[in-house]
């Protein structure tokens, strides 16, 4: 049990120390790097090591005689995991955002130092002390309280009335619902029933499996499978078809949408947002071949509003692309990103 | 005592003689191997196995291939867009390299260590300002080196990285050389050391790549251009650390193989380096107190505040930027990014930043803009089309590298137009409910139009109405005389323009086509800049997002009002909580 504490106490204070000196940029803040795609889980499991660590510490700190107040306790980790909210977590979260967890957070805290009948008198013990002012040490605490909690107070409200310009907060719909068909270059295609016709075996039929066996090794850093190289000249078919839309892609989508389909593309940082990135499993992973087809045609301004068209510079790609053209790349994009399309099953 | 003076007069003379040492390895630069100072004679890394050269080959044909070519001689589909073009690998030239100019990069494929295997970190960092992204975290670090085990065995034709008659490596020690303080007596002889050196020649009198802008090729024959030093950020080799000294002193020390810039190694001292290094370092871009730009992690450019805010001043606008006003007011960095989306397409786009400041007084707001632009550009005669036209007749696809007319071929020699910048804002933003706005390019249709004012290096100052991205522009009567030009000025490489539109009135306002500006509101703002030289006109042009103009009010009485008064709410309420748990502990009730 000590060892387990002991390791735990460890863990914390390293992450305690690494974390601010991020924050305070002692360490590189790119020490840690949060991995695309991956960043919820990387959070939790963080938040977890931090809860390990502060247990451990505050038990080693209470073997060693020196234990730390409940209360003072109960208040450091809500301090820290706002803080954490704040100055780690990328691209930020808006204030209501953190504002959400941290009031989640303290219900937590709360929870815990209440959860029986003695750990909330421990808990209580401070403010009730301050607040009877019995030993000199509190009554100065209580002077002290007395002058500096309605400056506070004053002051924060100062503040929050000053005029600011931040910038406002806009929450914008990414996937929003579809239209039941969509008409492109004069042909009517129905989303529920449109198939992508270059998703197709050696004998030229729409075979999902097929392709399916062809999709690169999901994970990190995707590759093509062995033997399955799109530039092979001796390829026909499916493998074929990913290459030039391969092609396609690199001419037309790359510039934003990335040369790793990330959405970090060579002019992306102008925008906002910046270009969607496929390769986060909340994008075209989640998403029917048909839906793609629709987004990629009809462009930023095919949106409806509250996927905000007007943010959006996608261009209606039927007026750069033949139908052929766009299903290739679509073709492409989930081969490169190694992710199957959703069926409407 | 007497032992401590002996000790003192041990140290003094220890130092004194380190000084001497210094100093006079200052004097020589070649030292006594025959190398540049600060160099190492460094041995060739192994060949890497078969295994990860296979390996890589698959990395190669997933990742690489599109930009590079199945040759790997920098022409695969992507590449007769970009610019500047993919990397060739055949004839082994690489940039950004800790080795003597011509020679070979550091690569081992089973040294991953920084500093001692320039391609892992290029290909891990990316070079900034081109197509090439940084790897890490999308291939691990051993996809990484067996990549690189591929390109540099299969795809690097003319040279081998493991023949010892031919190559040779001299290593550039920069783990062992620490930075020089950048004091200002460093800075200031880096500042005549980069005209005594020449370097002002290319990179032009502030800096900003504009000496020399048309001449410059490649080993290829395509158009390149002298780096911007006060964009460290587009720095190809700043490792995604461009405020890092140490990154101009290695480019310096080892010149940019396959480009003019040579290496400074044979004619400067490693003190000397550092001083230009800290100049080239001081000169880029940071915020009002000296401090670095916040990086964004997400694109390696400086962080986006999306708001420009305008200060208020009594009277007139002054026209000076060096005015008190002008100086206090905050600088926003604008992200520009090349209009690829309609026809004309630039792929090529040479504006990717603007810096914007905004005054306003009663009747006027007032925007400063500046840019820098490596020409400055002024339309000769009659040119092909009229560069407020939207819609033009424009070819699909530009014709293959080699082809005439091709992209590559047209670099710096386009037909040239006026430079020129545009404000855009949303005319009936009060009347969508946020946060709608018109489209960006050019608004959404005539019941939400944009209202663009244009600046022309002509000296030109116009008004529109943009209905739609796939409209022409209306050109605004009367609207002439109510804007006013307050500067327009090219120095150096970059463009300084200052113009001045009414914020409109309630009275005599035209809102069909009129923005109105309003105090204290968000009002949708985006900014469109052409590069004469580059053939920009009408839609081919750079672009912004959407930014907002945010006109700071003055601050009302109540904000001084309210807080006193919760403060002393909080007073009387702590006097309550006190006086109860007195009276508890005393066993009354109240």
């Amino acid at each position: 049990m000590k060892a387990l504490m002991s390791l735990g106490a460890l863990l914390g204070v390293a992450g305690i120390l690494l974390l601010g000196g991020m924050t305070f940029d002692i360490v590189p803040s790119t020490t840690i790097r949060l991995v695309e795609g991956y960043m919820p889980i990387q959070m939790l499991l963080e938040v977890t090591c931090y809860v390990a660590g502060f247990a451990g510490l505050s038990y080693m700190l209470s073997a060693m005689g020196m234990a730390m107040p409940r209360f003072w306790q109960g208040i450091g980790f809500w301090a820290f995991f706002l803080l954490y909210l704040k100055y780690r977590v990328y691209p930020p979260i808006p204030f209501s955002v953190r504002a959400m967890y941290g009031t989640v957070s303290l219900v937590a805290v709360f929870m815990w130092v209440s959860a029986n009948e003695e750990d909330w008198k421990k808990f209580k013990q401070p403010i009730m002390n301050v607040l009877d002012a019995q030993t000199g040490m509190n009554k100065l605490l209580r002077y002290a309280y007395l002058i500096i909690l309605p400056i506070l107070i004053g002051g924060f409200s100062f503040n929050a009335m000053m005029p600011k310009s931040e910038e406002p907060i806009e929450l914008r719909t990414v996937h929003p619902a579809p239209p039941a068909s969509t008409k492109v270059h004069g042909k009517t295609y129905t989303l529920q029933t449109s198939q992508n016709p270059y998703r197709v075996n050696p004998e030229g039929k729409y075979d999902q499996e097929f392709s399916n066996a062809n999709i690169v090794e999901q994970g990190m850093g995707r590759l093509m499978k062995p033997n399955a190289n799109p530039w092979d000249d001796k390829n026909t078919g499916y493998l074929k078809y990913v290459r030039e839309g391969g092609e396609i892609f690199f001419q037309n989508c790359h510039f934003c949408h990335g040369d790793n389909l990330n959405g970090r593309g060579l002019h992306a940082f102008a925008f906002n947002p910046i270009p969607a990135n496929f390769t986060d499993p909340g994008t075209i992973a989640q998403l029917q071949e048909t839906f793609i087809f629709w987004r990629v045609s009809k462009g930023g301004i095919g949106l409806p509003n509250e996927g905000f068209p007007w943010a959006s510079v996608m261009p209606p790609w039927e007026q750069h692309l033949t139908v052929d053209e766009i299903w290739k790349v679509i073709l492409f994009e989930y081969w490169h990103t190694g992710y199957y399309p959703r069926t409407w099953d | 005592m007497m032992d401590s003076i002996t000790r003192k007069a041990g140290i003094t003379a220890v130092v004194a003689f380190g000084v001497v040492l210094v100093s006079s390895a200052g004097y020589s630069i070649v030292s006594a191997q025959g190398l540049p100072e600060g160099f190492k004679k460094g041995d060739l890394a192994p060949e890497p196995s078969a295994e990860m050269i296979e390996a890589g080959k698959r990395v190669y044909f997933t990742k690489c291939v599109w930009c590079h070519g199945v040759d790997g001689a920098g022409d695969g589909p992507g590449a007769d867009r970009l610019w500047p073009r993919p990397r060739n690998f055949n004839q082994g030239t690489f940039k950004i390299r800790h080795t003597a100019s011509g020679e070979l990069p550091l690569f081992d494929a089973k040294k991953p260590i920084a500093g001692q295997n320039d391609l892992f970190e290029t290909v891990t960092h990316g070079l900034p300002g081109s197509a090439m992204p940084p790897w890490e975290g999308i291939l691990t670090e051993e996809q990484r080196l067996q990549v690189l085990s591929f390109v540099t065995t299969q795809l690097v034709k003319d040279r081998k990285f493991t023949d010892k008659q031919s190559e040779s490596q001299t290593v550039l020690q920069l783990a062992d050389l620490k930075p020089k303080p950048a004091s200002d007596e460093s800075k200031k002889r880096g500042s005549e050391l980069i005209v005594e050196k020449k370097c002002v020649e290319c990179h032009g009198m502030e800096g900003r790549g504009d000496g020399n802008a048309f001449n410059l090729k490649d080993d290829w024959g395509f158009s390149i251009q002298p780096a911007n030093w006060h964009k460290c950020w587009n720095f190809r080799g700043s490792r995604q650390d461009p405020y890092n000294v140490s990154n101009i002193f290695r480019t310096f020390s080892t010149g940019v193989n396959g480009t003019p810039m040579p290496s400074f190694a044979d004619n400067t001292t490693v003190d000397e380096r550092w001083d230009i290094a800290n100049f080239v370092n001081s000169l880029c871009e940071r915020d009002a107190l000296g401090n670095p730009l916040p990086i964004d992690p997400l694109t390696d450019k400086p962080k986006i505040n999306f708001v420009i805010p305008s200060d208020l001043v009594e009277g007139e606008i002054p026209a000076d930027i060096e005015h008190e006003a002008w100086q206090k007011a905050p600088k926003r960095y604008v992200a520009m990014g090349g209009q690829i989306t309609h026809k004309p397409r630039n792929f090529v786009n040479r504006i990717d930043d603007i810096w914007v400041r905004s005054l306003y007084n009663d009747k006027y707001i007032a925007y400063l803009l500046e840019w820098d632009d490596r020409t400055k550009s002024v339309a000769e005669a009659k040119l092909p089309w009229a560069p407020t036209q939207v819609n033009i007749d424009v070819k699909e696809q530009d014709p293959k590298t080699g082809e005439e007319g091709s992209i590559a071929a047209h670099q710096n020699n386009y037909t040239v137009y006026n430079d020129a910048i545009g404000i855009e804002t949303a005319v009936k933003w009060k009347e969508l409910p946020a946060p709608i706005k018109p489209r960006y390019l050019f608004g959404t249709n005539d019941q939400f139009p944009v209202d663009i004012v244009k600046w022309e290096a002509d000296g030109s100052l116009r008004a529109f109405k943009g209905t739609g991205w796939d409209k022409d522009f209306e050109e605004r009567d009367n609207y002439e005389e109510s804007m006013k030009l307050l500067k327009a000025e090219w120095k150096n490489g970059r463009w300084y323009v200052m113009i001045q539109r009414p914020v409109g009135n309630k009275k005599d306002q035209d809102y069909d086509e009129d923005t109105f500006f309003e105090v204290g509101q968000y009002i949708p703002t985006v900014f469109f800049a052409w590069d004469g030289h580059n053939g920009d006109a009408g839609r081919k042009m750079a672009v912004s997002a959407f930014f907002y103009t945010f006109m700071n009010p003055p601050v009302p009485q109540e904000t001084y009002i309210y807080p006193a008064v919760i403060a002393v709410g909080v007073v009387l309420l702590e006097g309550w909580v006190l006086t109860r748990r007195a009276n508890k502990k005393k066993g009354k009730t109240l």
